[in-house]
């Protein structure tokens, strides 16, 4: 642990530390209600539309002072948002293709800028190119207030105004029936994902922004039902997220913080899609095959009943291979054996055959009474 | 105060007018639907319908025209008007629960910053009882059928003991039971005083469900009660073409014929 301690020591990697939990929580925080909203993909326009920003800011400051640079970007993300809505609004375009132009648009005139500034010179500009990726070593204590002013800000209002946002996010027709300013709320949402982008930048770069706004949410959601669970869930995510990634480049030279604190967030979604219970693909799976084996054994039971009854003896031995036929395919043998586990039917001899055959027990009788596979079942 | 523009119908709609882009989806509709009747609104896919509906809610931005709600306008009557939209218009996967859901219909009355307590749960409660879902509070919606979502969403619009109700497509994908449930729920509604608005796309059951009809394809084509209402010549003029595969009104008892099997004209894949 003195290895973590001497780490800790160092004052950059602290800030880097506290900036990429920080950032990965407010992007966790907000990126479950754009990822509920299926704004995701605005979430990735806006990103990209942030990179001229950046550039007009530095132009205009003159230096690379965070303020104007983070100003900037703000400014032409908002810009990219109005432009896609008045893009949906006036012409037959879908969303898709008005924030695949509005994307590739800004990002082209970003990355002009971008180059024009380099061919200039100057020390400063240089640095610029850090914000296609990322660079978190160049993040400021002064960064980190920034940041937390705006994380608390957000969380402030998502306080405020959680049963507004619920509502919005999931029926913004109803919302707007009720007389609820949905424009002002829904806006208010892309406000604070587009502030969260801009603080993100210096440490994710706009390139890669995006995912941590949806793959904590995107994990999140397959752990709960719950919203208010799914949101601090999805922030603790990012957060532990930030943290992981901050100490594996730390650690590790040459390893860029931003991209790890990427991949340290989907690895979350690949093992939450896979293991969460009720959701990942594993547990559904297992259901799957529960389900089958159940369907199965009330096949085998009924048919057995059916036998009894037939016969007009409760402890009649239905033959294996006989059942089999009935059920038009031979059962899995371990079904059997499941079945006289459970104590709802017992093997019996029934010379002079030799195969096996088996009776239903009373409880098993009680079991196809109940089970039969045309009974109904409860959703 | 302003002065009422007529107080005596639940709903009056006049010269309104909705577009899209070029073409009108509604023209110079004229409409009302007087108090403590259950109305059904029916006409082929992509009539207006829906935007119908929408428009009178101030949900899309008409061209022209106004709409009142006893005399009132819309904004003034958002608390006393329940609104259920297309089950198909929100996504089911979100992370809530059925009673969550049917607490939305309260967030207007408890006002900003306040957040659903022990009475918005007790209403809540109440609303599911209504429709038979009681046992479901706590499931998460996704886990619900189509039926049963559609009750949930009935449940939202109750709770706020609306004056006027105004639902697009409740029966649409609902199996037979919720059907039944809803229907007797909304003429129980109705016999209370209460107006029904029901977007329908059935039309064999628009004799036995309702007491009155609007008739829409973009236009009015009529509109009052269903006796007088659901003739051969307006269902042409309404279905056009389609009127081959509809139901053909029966006689005075009320009974109609059953196309074999029932096609519905305005239904599209479920
Ligand atoms: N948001 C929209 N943007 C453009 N056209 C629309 C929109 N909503 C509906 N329409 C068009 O308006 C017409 C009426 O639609 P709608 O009111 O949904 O009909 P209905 O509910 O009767 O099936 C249709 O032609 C439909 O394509
Ligand atoms: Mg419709």
């Amino acid at each position: 642990m003195s290895f973590l301690a001497d780490l800790l020591g160092s004052q950059i990697v602290r800030t880097v530390l506290f900036g990429a939990a920080l950032l990965g929580a407010i992007s966790g925080m907000l990126g479950a209600f754009a990822v509920l909203r299926r704004q995701s993909l605005l979430g990735d326009a806006l990103a990209h539309a942030a990179l001229p920003g950046v550039c007009l800011g530095f132009l205009i400051a003159g230096t690379r002072d965070m303020g104007s640079i983070m100003a900037g970007a703000f400014f032409t993300g908002a810009l990219a948002a109005l432009t896609m809505m008045l893009i949906t609004r006036t012409t037959r375009l879908k969303t898709d293709a008005a924030l695949g132009i509005v994307l590739s648009v800004f990002f082209a005139a970003g990355v002009v800028l971008l180059t024009y500034l380099q061919a200039q010179g100057g020390a400063a500009s240089a640095g610029l190119a850090s914000f296609l990726f990322g660079q978190a070593a160049a993040i400021l204590v002064s960064d980190l207030w920034i940041m937390g002013a705006v994380g608390l800000g957000a969380l402030a209002l998502i306080l405020a105004f959680w049963k507004e946002f619920k509502l919005v996010s999931f029926d913004a027709d109803f919302a707007r029936a009720q007389g609820f300013p949905v424009m002002m709320l829904e806006g208010g949402l892309t406000v604070m994902v587009a502030l969260a982008i801009v603080v993100g930048l210096q440490l994710v770069g706009v390139v890669l922004m995006v995912a941590l706004l949806i793959a904590p949410a995107a994990a999140a959601r397959q752990w709960t039902n719950r919203l208010g669970v799914m949101v601090a869930l999805s922030a603790l995510i990012g957060a532990l997220s930030g943290v992981g990634g901050a100490l594996i480049s730390a650690t590790m030279r040459g390893l860029a913080t931003g991209p790890v604190v990427v991949l340290i967030a989907t690895s979350a979604v690949v093992i939450s899609l896979l293991l969460a219970p009720a959701r990942g693909l594993i547990w559904q799976g297992l259901a799957a095959r529960r389900a089958r084996a159940r369907i199965g054994e009330d096949r085998i039971l009924a048919a057995m009943q059916g036998l009894a009854r037939a016969h007009d003896d409760a402890r009649y031995p239905s033959e294996q291979g006989m059942l089999a036929t009935a059920l038009g395919d031979a059962p899995a043998p371990g079904r059997f054996a499941a079945l006289e586990r459970r104590g709802l039917i017992r093997a019996v001899a029934h010379p002079p055959e030799t195969t096996p055959h088996w009776e239903l027990t009373s409880s098993g009788h009680k079991a196809a009474e109940t089970r039969r596979p045309d009974a109904e079942r409860t959703p | 105060m302003k002065t009422l523009h007529e107080p005596d119908q639940a709903l009056h709609v006049e010269d309104l007018t909705v577009s899209y882009g070029t073409a009108p989806a509604l023209w110079d509709i004229d409409l009302d639907i007087p108090p403590g009747v259950m109305c059904a609104i029916v006409g082929p896919n992509g009539a207006g319908k829906s935007t119908l509906i929408k428009s009178i809610l101030g949900l899309v931005r008409p061209v022209a025209g106004h709409v009142r709600f006893l005399g009132h306008e819309i904004g003034a009557m958002r608390g006393r008007i329940g609104y259920v939209p297309q089950r198909h218009s929100v996504d089911w996967d979100f992370p809530t629960t059925a009673r969550d859901v049917v607490e939305m219909g309260l967030y207007r009355s408890l006002g900003w910053f306040r957040r659903p307590g022990r009475a918005a749960r007790a209403r809540a409660l109440a609303a599911l009882r209504d429709v038979g879902m009681q046992d479901y509070a706590d499931r998460q919606i996704s886990q619900l059928s189509g039926g049963q979502q559609q009750r949930i969403f009935l449940a939202r619009a109750l709770v706020q003991d609306a004056q006027i109700l105004i639902l697009d497509e409740p029966l649409a994908g609902v199996d037979a039971s919720s059907e039944a449930v809803i229907i007797a729920l909304l003429q129980r509604l109705r016999d209370e005083g209460r107006t029904v608005i029901v977007v329908h796309h059935d039309l064999t059951t628009v004799q036995s469900y309702f007491d009155w009809l609007v008739m829409l394809n973009v236009r009015i084509i009529a509109q009052g009660p269903v006796a007088q209402v659901y003739t051969p010549d307006n269902l042409r003029a309404a279905y056009g073409r389609h009127l081959a595969m509809i139901a053909v009104p029966g006689p005075e008892t009320g009974a109609h014929t059953r196309p074999d099997p029932a096609p519905t004209p305005d239904e599209g894949v479920a």
